[in-house]
């Protein structure tokens, strides 16, 4: 039981994660081999933020 | 085991039939709420297990061999793959806005029952299919847009209509959800002094996240929580204070603040108001909802309303028209709504990392979104029906004085008082809770209810409500300046084929003046609506529910389409007969907003009532605006009526052979998961 809870309450930190980017920031500086820092997270974000608000949200 | 698991689905469709049976029979005496969930909960598992994979199997026939573009296509940016639950949570929390809470609330003043009906099988057998044909398509081809697939697979005037009416439906809903918070929050001065302090949390939060803690969003999301909480408990003191008549705005005062909010938001750059306030939406919206689960099955009220009302008769106060059409087009998000093939067409597919995924994420977030919307009924239902029609009924139908409207109201056989309002607006901290139309007031009333009757009880319940509007205005809010930027965008990017520089998103004058002409578009409109007699929302919320339905028309015809190439006719009824029943409601909803002699239904002959009346400049606005909801309502429907006469040529020519029935998928690539895996 508690095995599972605490795979629940990671799956949820997870999916918040997921949901407020850092997943997705965490990819990029992988991807660009990069470390975190204010005018990486700004570089990403940008870009991210550029992508998401030229889409409809939903009703 | 394979007994036991047989036995178990046979307990689970006995219980969406108990259920179902239950909500549909009862009649005079108050049933509880958890028959209501119950019959959507075991509806849902049924509808899950068999209707979605039999869509899966036979007609998508998904396939884990096959690499998807989170794969194919991996960038780190767009294409990602990502596990099941994450992007199921991240579909979901997409879909879920305002739609599946207000809808449900407007469509209670026929009773319970018609609404619970419609949510349940119109997800089941038409929203969910929708999202999820749509998902499944959309993966199938890289993630390509509702648009693009409708010039691909249907033609090119497809695509031309799906951009037009997204635009168009994008004005009526910021309009529309806009007045569901100039009514919340005029002359209230706890909710406007809670609202408008989440602006400068917001600007806190952006300036935090982009300076100060850069990339900690869950950190600063939490910052901004314990503001806002706080902000409520502020708000209470500011309405008690000298400070109050500061806070105290008219329904037009109200509006005009939302257009200049909007205007700015949209100009502003991104992440310093609208994505803070986005991340912080969006975690409330999931906790409210998760809350008010809890809430009702801890809870578990007695619905107050009964399963039908007189207004199935067409004469409610809420908003004018005969349970058919118009519950079917009053609830849209939470049964069927053709914005979530934006969104299944948008990012989710471009994150599924294996094909099967989309089953429980096309089909499985319409089930959960459907059963918000059915807790928002719920929470409608649970008040007293007298309440709720003294709040949700414009002055022009039951009188401005509280007097005059409890006469009207207990007239109809909802007995209420001056005096039960009273101490109720009393209890929750409001001047009045008389004509605020639109929902949100009353679902928050519900709302508080239930959680003050889950903690703190009636000593809680002024926090409870305002905590309630609190949560609906913020991401009503993040619609309207996300909306209006996404307006702009679309805009600048047709404008721009008229004269470059329009196109061009860091050129000021144009990013201004586009930003302009949205905002002007949807401001209009709310403010027409705050001008209404008839309270706005009779003839806002209709036009949202019709154009809403009818992009859900383009994508069930979309959808067909595909299924067609893909097998011929054999399996077309899965999606042709929701695209029907949709094709029937919203044409004759739009046909009778249009030309209907009453003057609370149809446009023309609301025209033809002002007309009759003392000449001056309002009554000349609403004669003008009459006729324009009346353009706008054909022109939807002309639109759609484009892409189906064309889908119908196409389908006809694939079933005769002499139009070529090519499926345009990507080429099949194996996936390379199953030996990475192993």
């Amino acid at each position: 039981m508690i095995c599972f809870l605490r795979r629940f309450a990671r799956g949820v930190l997870d999916l918040l994660r997921e949901i407020g980017d850092q997943n997705a920031y965490q990819r990029h500086l992988t991807a660009h081999h990069a470390v975190a820092s204010g005018a990486e997270w700004r570089r990403f974000s940008d870009e991210r933020f550029r992508a998401r608000y030229q889409r409809a949200k939903c009703c | 085991m394979d007994i036991l698991k047989r036995l178990m689905w046979v307990a689970i469709s006995c219980g969406a039939a108990l259920g179902l049976g239950a909500i549909a029979l009862s009649r005079g005496e108050h049933i509880n709420s958890l028959w209501l969930v119950l019959a959507a909960a075991c509806s849902y598992l049924v509808g899950y297990r068999f209707y979605s994979s039999f869509i899966a199997a036979r007609i998508m026939m998904l396939n884990d061999e096959r690499a998807t573009p989170a794969e194919r296509l991996e960038n780190g940016h767009d294409y990602v793959r990502t596990n099941k639950w994450i992007v199921f949570g991240h579909h979901f929390a997409a879909i879920a806005g305002p739609g599946p809470l207000v809808g449900p609330v407007l469509a209670a003043q026929f009773g319970y029952l018609p609404g619970t009906l419609w949510i349940i099988i119109g997800a089941v057998f038409g929203g969910a299919v929708q999202d999820f044909v749509i998902l499944f398509a959309s993966m199938r081809r890289d993630g390509k847009s509702l648009g693009q697939m409708a010039r691909d697979e249907v033609g090119k005037v497809g695509g031309f209509v799906a951009l037009i009416t997204v635009l168009l439906i994008m004005i009526i809903i910021l309009a529309v959800v806009g007045l569901v918070v100039v009514n919340a929050l005029a002359g209230s001065p706890w909710g406007a002094f809670t609202i408008g302090a989440t602006m400068p949390v917001a600007l806190l939060m952006g300036v935090y996240l982009r300076y100060w803690r850069p990339g900690k969003v869950l950190e600063v999301s939490a910052l901004g929580f314990v503001l806002i909480v706080l902000s409520v408990f502020g708000g209470q003191w500011v309405s008690t204070s000298s400070y109050a008549p500061l806070f105290t705005m008219t329904t037009m005062g109200v509006a005009i603040a939302i257009i200049i909010y909007g205007f700015f938001a949209s100009a502003l750059p991104v992440w310093l108001l609208l994505a803070p306030r986005d991340y912080l939406s969006t975690f409330v919206k999931l906790g409210v909802i998760v809350m008010l689960a809890l809430g009702i099955l801890v809870v578990h009220p007695d619905l107050q309303m009964p399963a039908l009302t007189r207004f199935v008769d067409g004469t409610g106060p809420v908003f004018a028209g005969k349970i058919f059409p118009f519950c079917f087009i009053t609830i849209a998000c939470g049964a069927v709504s053709g914005f979530h093939a934006l969104i299944s067409s948008g990012t989710t597919p471009k994150m599924i990392e294996r094909e099967s995924h989309a089953r429980a994420i096309g089909y499985g977030s319409m089930m959960l979104e459907s059963f918000v919307a059915v807790m928002a009924m719920i929470a409608a239902c649970a008040v007293d029906p007298g309440v709720y029609f003294a709040v949700n009924s414009p002055s022009g139908v039951v009188g401005q004085a509280g007097e005059a409207a409890v006469k009207t109201i207990s007239g109809w056989g909802f007995p209420v008082t001056a005096a039960q309002m009273a101490s109720l607006a009393h209890s929750v901290g409001e001047v009045t809770l008389f004509n605020r139309t639109g929902g949100a007031p009353s679902l928050a009333l519900g709302m508080a209810h239930i959680f003050a009757k889950g903690g703190g009880g009636d000593a809680l319940l002024g926090f409870w409500y305002h905590f309630a509007i609190m949560f609906e205005a913020l991401f009503i809010l993040t619609i309207i300046d996300a909306g209006t930027r996404v307006g702009r965008f679309m805009l600048q990017d047709l404008a721009g084929h008229v004269w470059e520089p329009l196109g061009r998103m860091s050129w000021m004058p144009g990013v201004i003046g586009t930003s302009a002409v949205i905002v002007g578009a949807w401001g209009y409109f709310l403010i027409q609506g705050v001008r209404d007699p008839n309270g706005g929302i009779n003839s806002l919320w209709p036009l949202f529910g019709i154009s809403n339905q009818l992009l859900a028309a383009i994508a069930l015809s979309v959808g067909t389409t595909i299924i067609l190439k893909m097998h011929g006719p054999k399996f077309m009824w899965v999606t042709c007969v929701p695209l029907a029943w949709l094709v029937i409601v919203t044409f004759s909803a739009g046909w009778q907003k249009i030309f209907s002699p009453l003057p609370r239904v149809g446009f023309l002959a609301q025209a033809a009532a002002f007309e009759s009346a003392p000449h001056n400049s309002a009554t000349a606005t609403l004669i003008f605006n009459s006729y324009l909801d009346a353009v706008v309502c054909g022109v939807f429907m002309v639109l759609v009526a484009v892409v189906l006469v064309d889908s119908l040529r196409l389908w006809y020519g694939i079933i005769r052979g002499t139009e070529a029935g090519k499926v345009q998928e990507a080429p099949f690539v194996l996936s390379g998961l199953q030996s990475e895996q192993a």
